[in-house]
């Protein structure tokens, strides 16, 4: 336990020294600024830069705008972002071999993933619901009176699918040991998943539900029972990822 | 007792052999030089022990327990400096020493007093930068203070000294002799004169096996003559000294330079004695006269060749 929070306390030093906090930071809040923002003043600025004579019909911006605008972000924007500063978690320690110091003082293998693991969770959780929350506060303030049915089931859906590629990115990076090979393996993965809803009658399980149909869950009209599955589904690959990356770990040459 | 013990290992890399029956042990409070050319397989042989790497045949056994391929527990056992030694560059050296310490599991207390000493013993106690910054030899004196944090009774260091200059040489050499009392060392280089300088034991490496093992005075003692050299002024002088018939007749002469003649021999008192006897009669006078002591190098080009 202890070397697990010591490893753990690394990877944050780490995170916070190399500036990778501050910037998934920093983009996030930047996202989460964004959000309504963009919601709030596109038909202003769309009609703005309309030649003169020509009006748009643009209906009058909502809370659901703004909300729709954080998870088009959410998704395409910070899921990359944190992603991309993650992809090189496993890489420089292998290619500097700083880890053989590590393992050689009886650290064990599978500490070093849970920790990186971790770690990689607090970042993603921190830049997050930071984003989240600024979001949420700015959508309260210029849309007082817009109301959502299932925030917190379809804010926490995205949250988990974000938990799902983490693990995804960790066995991609115990499998291949340079920065480049966890990247495609993300990009593969949700190759299969894209491919998956191809079977209509399989596309309910798919666990891409929980990234792409948040707008559905907020109106209420994909309710928690009918997301079931995906969560389970996540929940099984989060843990089978976790899993097969220290089985493989384990044998792997530093 | 012996502290590691190293029985009929075998590795291959694709089709090529590395280590070919490969049997050594190393007593308790020695320091073992492990010798070999570039590639003869001592850092191989390093990191099977440490389980970093997986051996085709053979078993290792440190301290008296089997060591495995993979997460090893072995490795609590042992301290371990490699080659090229790399830290985390964002922290400090005492960070470092502190994330090492709290990873074996040493209180906290102990952790500080003991990072205070060995960065004392190497000489990095007053250095407040970032790794990142360090140059190879201070790298390589965190290496040593890192590996005997936990006080491991088997230190392996993998040729401590090669990268460095003089100085770091001797530094890291005195360094090594200094924790002799408390650990034992396995000591790979193919530099000679740090060998006999610190180690009191020795294997050659070679074609992935030992050739020969020993303390250095039983290596010289049973591998390597001693020899008489007498230099003269000139190459003619040489001649006439070579042309003698008690010179010609020890058949073993050899005119190595243009004006000295070398000779190997068993008995360097009596081959002397003969040498001197021949100068005084024959008026031939030297520039120099030497009894060599047979020297580790001598030793090991001969067999590795």
């Amino acid at each position: 336990m202890r070397a697990y929070l010591a490893f753990t306390k690394k990877e944050m030093t780490e995170y916070v020294r190399n500036f990778k906090l501050f910037l998934a930071v920093a983009l996030f809040a930047l996202l989460g600024i964004m959000n309504p923002l963009t919601a709030k003043f596109l038909p202003d600025l769309l009609a703005n830069f309309m030649p003169a004579g020509i009006t748009i019909q643009i209906a009058e911006p909502t809370n659901l705008d703004s909300w729709m605008q954080f998870f088009k972000n959410g998704t395409q924007t910070g899921l990359f972002i944190i992603v991309i500063l993650l992809s090189g978690v496993l890489a420089k320690e292998y290619e500097k071999g700083t880890l053989i110091n590590m393992v050689t003082k009886g650290l064990p293998r599978r500490t070093i993933l849970f920790s990186k693991f971790t770690g990689a969770l607090l970042l993603w959780t921190v830049s997050y619901w930071l984003c989240f929350f600024i979001t949420l506060g700015y959508t309260l303030y210029y849309f007082p009176e817009g109301t959502t049915e299932n925030l917190a089931l379809s804010v926490i859906s995205l949250y988990l699918f974000g938990i799902l590629l983490i693990a995804v990115l960790l066995l991609g990076a115990v499998l291949f040991k340079n920065a480049y090979g966890p990247l495609l393996f993300i990009g593969a993965f949700l190759m299969v998943l894209f491919l998956w809803n191809l079977f209509p009658e399989a596309a309910g399980s798919n666990p891409l539900v929980l990234a792409s149909r948040n707008m559905d869950m907020l109106q209420g009209a994909l309710p928690l029972e009918e997301i079931r599955n995906p969560l389970l589904l996540t929940g099984l690959l989060i843990a089978s990822s976790l899993f097969s990356a220290v089985k493989i770990f384990n044998k792997a040459a530093l | 007792m012996d502290i590691l013990t190293i029985a009929g290992l075998g590795k291959s890399f694709g089709n090529q052999r590395v280590l070919a029956d490969l049997s050594f042990s190393v007593p308790e409070g020695s320091i073992y030089g492990f010798i070999g050319k570039n590639g003869s397989g001592k850092t191989t042989t390093m990191k099977i022990i440490l389980g970093l790497l997986q051996a085709d045949v053979g078993e290792i056994s440190v301290c008296g327990e089997k060591v495995h391929y993979g997460d090893t527990r072995t490795n609590r056992f042992i301290g371990y400096l490699p080659d090229v030694p790399e830290f985390y560059s964002f922290m400090t050296a005492k960070e470092y020493l502190r994330l090492c310490g709290e990873i074996t599991g040493m209180p906290a207390a102990l952790i500080r007093t003991k990072s205070e000493e060995l960065l004392d013993l190497v000489g990095l106690a007053d250095v407040k930068k970032r790794i990142g910054t360090f140059s190879r030899g201070m790298k390589q004196r965190l290496g040593i203070a890192q590996a005997l944090l936990n006080e491991p009774r088997l230190l392996i260091c993998d040729e401590p000294t090669s990268a460095l200059d003089p100085i770091g040489r001797r530094e890291i050499l005195d360094i090594l002799l200094k924790v002799k009392e408390r650990t034992t060392v396995l000591f790979s280089t193919h530099v000679l004169t740090d060998v006999e300088a610190v180690c009191d034991r020795v294997g050659i490496l070679d074609g992935g096996k030992i050739v020969r093992t020993g303390s250095i005075a039983e290596l010289k003692k049973a591998h390597s003559r001693h020899s008489c050299a007498v230099t003269f002024r000139t190459p003619m002088d040489a001649a006439v000294f070579q042309g003698d018939p008690r010179v010609s007749a020890l058949k073993n002469a050899v005119l190595a330079d243009d004006a000295t003649v070398t000779i190997p021999t068993d008995d360097p008192e009596t081959t002397m004695t003969l040498i001197m006897r021949i100068l005084v009669e024959t008026g031939l006078v030297p520039l120099r006269l030497e009894t060599a002591e047979p020297k580790l190098e001598d030793i090991f080009l001969e067999v590795v060749r």
